[in-house]
């Protein structure tokens, strides 16, 4: 697609710095505890979810309609220490650069495509479908981590919030009056918002909610794709996430549906307005993997 | 009450838990941060609440997610789940250590740890690490008339105070306001059967214009166009019944606690708005101006 802009930012005076993380194991709670989670209806369920290497669900594939519980697409990696990882999961931005330092795919280039959130707290990582049949869960993966202090010069009361300034400049943007506008694939409103509402925004991920499937199908959104833009209307996120009428939130799709109450797919927000400062506009391709040309 | 209600009280296991007094802690580093980001220190949460009791204000405290009355916790893990499930809204509960042994209160909700309110004069017996045993009962409460709704942590005492009418198959609770779905926030990731979910109050010009302002804490609320049983979400044609339990909060996505107590279809369930729809009054516990 065509796309990027000119905004003037302070690129210039973001640090780079290496943020590791290690491909991480899926957990299941164990005995005696039963393994089901149960769906918004009470329906026990066993399915995949987060963590571990994905290997048939890339970004840019569907969010919903997979039999998973919000799975990461592509790769997703931990710090096992918590301080470490809380490092690597607020440093490392969308649109980074990382690389697999260790095992059978070391030297491979891929991009962070998003983050999860509270009771997993992963980064998600895409590299090419044939470089993730060789690799192992264990492997090394280093973020070369840089975003974090990035600001719009010219729309201080725009937040960012771990996008990368590589990732910024290719989004489509539109400048008015005290306002900036961007690409997103859709528009979701504040009741449809769901886990995260409340936690920390400097993380992690945003859910919105898919209980009400007649809802989703009439607004489009049971159409979204991984690495979506989305835009959450009246959701400020500044300093966590909450309803305020007037602010706007945009993110990326980080991972899919799953069938838990207040659990669709969860949404890495990456930057934050209070009063109309910032707005979306629809673009249907306002996708990651148009945005950065990744690799199949 | 209502004789067309058939409940399943004679069936309830009625059995002790307990929970010790609360210290208040604090992260280091401490602050909470209002939605502009300016950081605050702020008590509310844990210990022996002198000032804030069921009944009064749920706003404009000097404190963050205030708890009124005595809050507990025990401090065996897996104990602590226990109190928390098995503890219903409404259950007696006693004093069973120190100078205030043999005093009697009453849970009036359940947050990060449960709450339990006592008169203030028995708060001045009380210390840090007091034991109070619960009656638990209430889990398992069915209204056998009435099966399409489903009760969380609603105590008999409670479902009796509830005042609950019934209209053509109909239930209707009387609660003292309702609440825009849009506004529900902390707490949407957690199971439906445990602690609250808190209204979201940043939009204070929203928080005025609907009176929000104005709940008191052991306010009766009700909710339409939400599913509570498995989770609380979104969900056209379905509504909850709920709990003020706790004061509100500084923080964005926060606000007083919003605990389940009942959640059906709409063609089951409905609420009407009565002033008086609040828990000191209704389960006897105070009269507030």
């Amino acid at each position: 697609m065509t796309a990027g802009n000119t905004l003037s930012t302070n690129a210039a005076d973001i640090v780079a710095v290496s943020a590791a993380g290690h491909v991480v194991h899926p957990g299941l709670p164990g005995l005696p505890a039963e393994p089901y989670r149960l769906a918004a209806d009470g329906t026990p369920f066993l399915l995949p979810t987060y963590g571990g290497i994905v290997y048939n669900v890339s970004v840019g594939d569907r969010a919903f309609g997979w039999a998973a519980d919000c799975i990461h697409p592509g790769v997703s990696i931990h710090q096992a220490d918590d301080l470490k990882n809380r490092g690597l999961n607020v440093f490392a931005c969308v649109g980074n650069r990382a690389k697999v330092m260790t095992g059978g795919a070391a030297g491979t280039t891929g991009v962070v495509t998003g983050k999860s959130g509270r009771f997993s707290e992963q980064v998600i990582v895409h590299f090419p479908r044939e470089a993730r049949t060789r690799m192992a869960v264990g492997d090394q993966v280093l973020v070369r981590a840089e975003g974090r202090g990035l600001s719009l010069a010219d729309h201080p009361a725009v937040s960012l919030k771990g996008i990368s300034p590589e990732l910024l400049r290719a989004l489509p943007a539109d400048e008015t009056d005290g306002q900036v506008a961007f690409g997103v694939a859709a528009s979701i409103p504040a009741h449809l918002v769901g886990a995260g509402l409340g936690l920390t925004s400097e993380g992690g991920s945003l859910h919105m909610q898919s209980t009400d499937r007649a809802l989703l199908a009439e607004l489009g959104l049971d159409r979204l794709r991984l690495g979506d833009f989305v835009a959450l209307e009246d959701t400020d996120s500044r300093y966590n996430h909450g309803y305020l009428q007037g602010a706007r939130a945009i993110g990326v799709v980080a991972s899919t549906d799953g069938p838990r109450a207040g659990y669709g797919p969860g949404i890495a927000i990456l930057m934050t307005a209070p009063a109309g400062q910032l707005a979306g506009f629809e673009v249907p391709e306002a996708n990651l993997v148009d945005l950065l040309d990744l690799d199949e | 009450m209502n004789q067309g209600l058939r409940w399943n009280f004679d069936d309830l296991v009625e059995m002790a838990v307990t929970g010790r007094v609360s210290q208040p802690t604090l992260r280091r580093g401490g602050y909470v941060h209002r939605p502009d980001g300016v950081g605050e220190m702020l008590p509310g949460m844990s210990g022996i609440m002198y000032s804030a009791r069921v009944g009064d204000r749920a706003f404009g405290w000097a404190a963050d997610h205030v708890e009124p009355g005595v809050s507990i916790a025990n401090p065996d893990e897996r104990a602590d789940y226990a109190l928390h499930y098995l503890t219903c809204i409404g259950n007696e509960a006693e004093v069973v250590t120190g100078f205030a042994r043999g005093a009697k209160g009453v849970v009036t909700g359940e947050h990060a740890r449960l709450l339990v309110d006592f008169a203030p004069e028995i708060l001045d017996e009380m210390t840090v690490g007091d034991t109070v045993q619960i009656r638990a009962q209430g889990r398992g409460l069915k209204l056998e008339s009435h099966p399409e709704i489903e009760f969380k942590k609603t105590s008999p005492s409670l479902a009796r105070a509830l005042g609950l009418q019934e209209k053509t198959g109909r239930i209707s609770c009387p609660v003292t306001r309702e609440l825009p779905a849009r506004i529900m926030g902390s707490g949407a990731e957690l199971n439906a059967e445990f602690v609250d979910q808190d209204l979201m109050s940043g939009d204070r010009v929203l928080m005025t214009e609907l009176g929000i302002d104005q709940m008191r804490l052991g306010d009766l609320i009700g909710i339409r166009d939400v599913d509570h049983r498995f989770g609380r979400s979104y969900r056209t044609g379905w509504t909850a019944v709920c709990l003020c339990i706790h004061g509100d909060s500084v923080m964005t996505g926060h606000g007083p606690g919003i605990l389940t107590l009942m959640t059906g279809p709409a063609e089951y369930l409905d609420f009407h708005i009565d002033a008086g729809a609040n828990i000191a009054h209704t389960l006897g516990i105070r009269e507030t101006a």
